[in-house]
């Protein structure tokens, strides 16, 4: 690639229109912004656009393969003659169904066909096209599993090629009801097992699947919603764990079989009581001192908890389980103030993320100097701004990510951030919405391509937003 | 004192490529090139040894052997704060080996008398392993590989390391300086480079040097002078093997049915 040539400062207004924004970019030569502006070009702007882009073949197949080029790049990359692109291309997540469609009908490659089979941008008719024609069990098996296959694909598969793809088929959200039904009773116990855990399984099936013994098939019921009542009793004595775990999961468990699972000899079930809101008091303490630490963990981060039972759990032995405290929305404040000063610092943290520490205890913790804990002050909206701007300076980069992801952080705080070494840092300060885009527009000729060509796309859908809009942006700036 | 770092700009590939016509190598175009990671560490516990000292009394030198591309990761070392940068090429050493690379590498040591090189353990794309040892072999200098740890003091006679041995063993070993050592990946948490760094390097110089720099003829480098040659590049031919998918039980009870049919055995 070509070195960039870049607009000096003087320039330092940010270009209001489209045309003046890809105008700009033609000026200056850079690769990557005219990747980000390509989209919002007249077509003599994109002809010069395209010039610059697809001038050596180097450049062309690295776009190909770059994970941020858009649609419209591809498409026009589609469009090339003499280039080893169709598979690029049809694998990049960015094509359009358009430019799939194009491919697939310009193209001898057989391999493209699988590409399309898997692609979320497929169209419709193309993915119904496949699942009609071709015979490929590896193609066939990627288009059951595309999110994007309509009912019709799914059935049509279900027809043509009976229990091959029954289990893919199953666990597809677009598979209507009644095939559900045709599954279940054509299926082994995996493919029932599949289509009892889709939200759309018909209540016959279900009341049919409550007569099995099959311990998959009850695991799987178990999780429904719409399990029928007179099964719920019975399972939470079944002998195999996962299904009285999962039945602990319940919301419609009646109290005294959750007071039952309490008791159960598996820590898997005990820890799935643990979490439920319907516990008593006399439950929680029991719990309390049970020996499996991951079932105290899991109490200790219950909302229902009770003081009593916090206070216990926040001397426990075993720091997830303080942590699991300090991380309990309903913490109290006085037991916060406790755990703030724990020996591990991995406790410290989960109060620093906790939205009700007061802003005395958050000075205390700023001057920690755990980076687990400083990340936690960074990111909390009720840190003051003063030690924001502290930690904005702050050695580590997690610590400064956490005041970019902190929704408090207003620009000035966030603005020395658009000097930071780390160049995601920068990405993300440029994609978002807090700064001004005449704050961002410092960052046109950062070193980063990335960040270019964040920058720019962002200008580029600021500049297809309506004037109104517009005009509130340079107010701000 | 100096401290010389030996860097690689190295080639990664996509999926989907194509062989030169020669079919020596994949075609240019197809490949992205960066510094290779070993060797960002590498400058790192180099930086730390000279942020460690008094200012001015550490100087790091980055060093690749390599066509006008290198000058972008050479450009990378500078930003991270390496002091000067060389590029060693002449079109003489295209095809060079390891050793022979090690050769030009030893010469440019000659040149500057570091009183340590740190090379990566190995680079990304070609995996010898090789770099570091041949310049320590071509210097005659003490050397260890896999350095895991290192406590050294500039200026000092012996440095400290601690090398990775399989099992999560390390060895403990003291060396005499100068030395050669090849650093693994993890020994630090190597820096990002700062805009301003970034600025700065794009003013400073890379050194050039040429064979006659090195007092190296055309003969001691590149494909003659290489004790090992790529004769062919080739994809091999995808063997038979399926992916068994599913639940635990399912992927049970599908490789039951697969040694039941292997054994002719009735499912």
């Amino acid at each position: 690639m070509s070195p960039q040539r870049f607009l000096s400062k003087s320039e330092s207004q940010v270009p209001m229109t489209a045309q003046a924004l890809v105008a700009h970019v033609l000026e200056s030569g850079d690769f990557y912004a005219a990747v980000a502006v390509h989209g919002i070009a007249d077509a003599r702007q994109r002809q010069r656009l395209e010039e610059r882009l697809f001038g050596s073949r180097r450049d062309v197949l690295m776009l190909a393969r770059w994970e941020h080029t858009p649609a419209n790049v591809l498409d026009a990359l589609s469009r090339l003659e003499h280039m080893p692109l169709a598979r690029r291309v049809v694998k990049h997540r960015n094509t359009g169904g358009s430019t799939l469609k194009h491919q697939f009908s310009q193209s001898d490659d057989p391999a493209l066909t699988g590409l399309l089979a898997l692609h979320a941008n497929t169209p419709a008719p193309l993915l119904l096209q496949i699942a009609m024609g071709d015979h490929d069990q590896v193609v066939l098996k990627g288009l059951a599993r595309n999110p994007s296959a309509q009912p019709e694909v799914l059935r049509l598969l279900a027809q043509r090629f009976p229990r091959r793809f029954d289990k893919e088929i199953a666990s597809h959200t677009a598979v209507p009801a009644d095939l559900l039904g045709t599954l279940y009773h054509r299926g082994d116990k995996f493919v029932r097992a599949a289509v009892l855990a889709h939200k759309q399984v018909p209540e016959a099936v279900l009341l049919q699947a409550a007569k099995s013994t099959d311990t998959l098939i009850l695991r799987a019921l178990v999780k429904h919603p719409l399990l029928p009542a007179a099964l719920v009793d019975a399972l939470s004595q079944h002998k195999d764990n996962a299904i009285r775990a999962a039945l602990a999961t319940r919301t419609d468990l009646p109290v005294h079989l959750s007071a039952r699972l309490a008791l159960d000899e598996s820590d898997s079930v005990r820890r799935a009581v643990a979490c439920r809101a319907d516990l008593s008091p006399a439950l929680m303490q029991m719990l309390a001192e049970d020996h499996d630490p991951w079932v105290r963990q899991w109490l200790g981060r219950n909302a229902m908890a009770g003081k009593h039972v916090l206070q216990k759990l926040a001397l426990d032995i075993h720091e997830d389980v303080r942590r699991a405290v300090a991380r309990n929305p309903n913490c109290p404040i006085t037991l916060l103030e406790k755990l703030a000063s724990d020996h591990r610092s991995w406790v410290r943290a989960a109060v620093a993320y906790q939205p009700n520490v007061t802003s005395c205890l958050m000075a205390s913790l700023a001057r920690d100097s755990a980076v687990d804990v400083l990340s936690g002050v960074a990111a909390n909206p009720h840190t003051a701004p003063a030690l924001l701007k502290r930690l904005v300076f702050s050695e580590e980069l997690d610590v400064r990510r956490g005041v970019i992801l902190n929704p408090a952080a207003g620009p000035d705080i966030l603005l020395p951030l658009l000097q930071d070494p780390y160049y995601l840092h920068r990405v993300m300060l440029a994609s978002g919405p807090k700064l001004s885009d005449q704050d961002k527009w410092q960052l046109r000729d950062d070193p980063d391509p990335r960040v270019r060509f964040a920058l720019f796309q962002w200008l580029a859908a600021r500049a297809l937003r309506p004037v109104a809009d517009r005009y509130f942006y340079r107010r701000k700036a | 004192m100096k401290i010389v770092v030996a860097v690689k700009q190295v080639a990664a590939l996509d999926d989907d490529f194509e062989i030169r016509a020669d079919g020596l190598d994949v075609d240019e175009d197809f490949l992205m090139y960066d510094l290779n990671e070993w060797d960002d560490y590498s400058l790192e516990e180099a930086m730390k040894i000279k942020e460690a000292a008094a200012e001015g009394a550490v100087e790091v030198i980055a060093v690749s052997v390599g066509p006008e591309r290198v000058d972008e990761s050479l450009r990378k070392c500078l930003a991270k704060g390496a002091d000067r940068a060389i590029r060693v090429w002449d079109d003489a050493m295209e095809g060079s080996d390891a050793v022979t690379i090690g050769r030009i590498l030893a010469g440019v040591v000659k040149k500057e008398a570091p009183a340590m090189v740190f090379a990566g353990v190995q680079s990304s794309d070609q995996a010898n392993a090789a770099t570091g040892m041949a310049i320590a072999a071509s210097l005659d200098w003490p050397h260890a590989a896999v350095v895991a740890e290192l406590d050294y003091q500039p200026g000092a006679a012996t440095a400290r390391i601690k090398r990775e041995l399989e099992g999560g063993m390390l060895q403990a070993v003291e060396i005499d300086c100068p030395a050669v050592l090849t650093l693994q990946l993890g020994i630090n948490k190597p820096r990002y480079a700062s805009l301003r760094g970034i600025k700065q390097a794009a003013a400073k110089p890379i050194e050039h040097w040429s064979l006659g720099d090195l007092g190296l003829d055309a003969t001691q480098v590149g494909t003659t002078a290489a004790l090992s040659r790529v004769r062919r590049m080739e994809i091999p031919v995808k063997g038979r093997a399926q992916m068994i998918e599913g639940t635990i039980a399912e992927q049970a009870a599908k490789l039951i049915e697969i040694i039941k049919e292997y054994k002719g055995e009735a499912a």
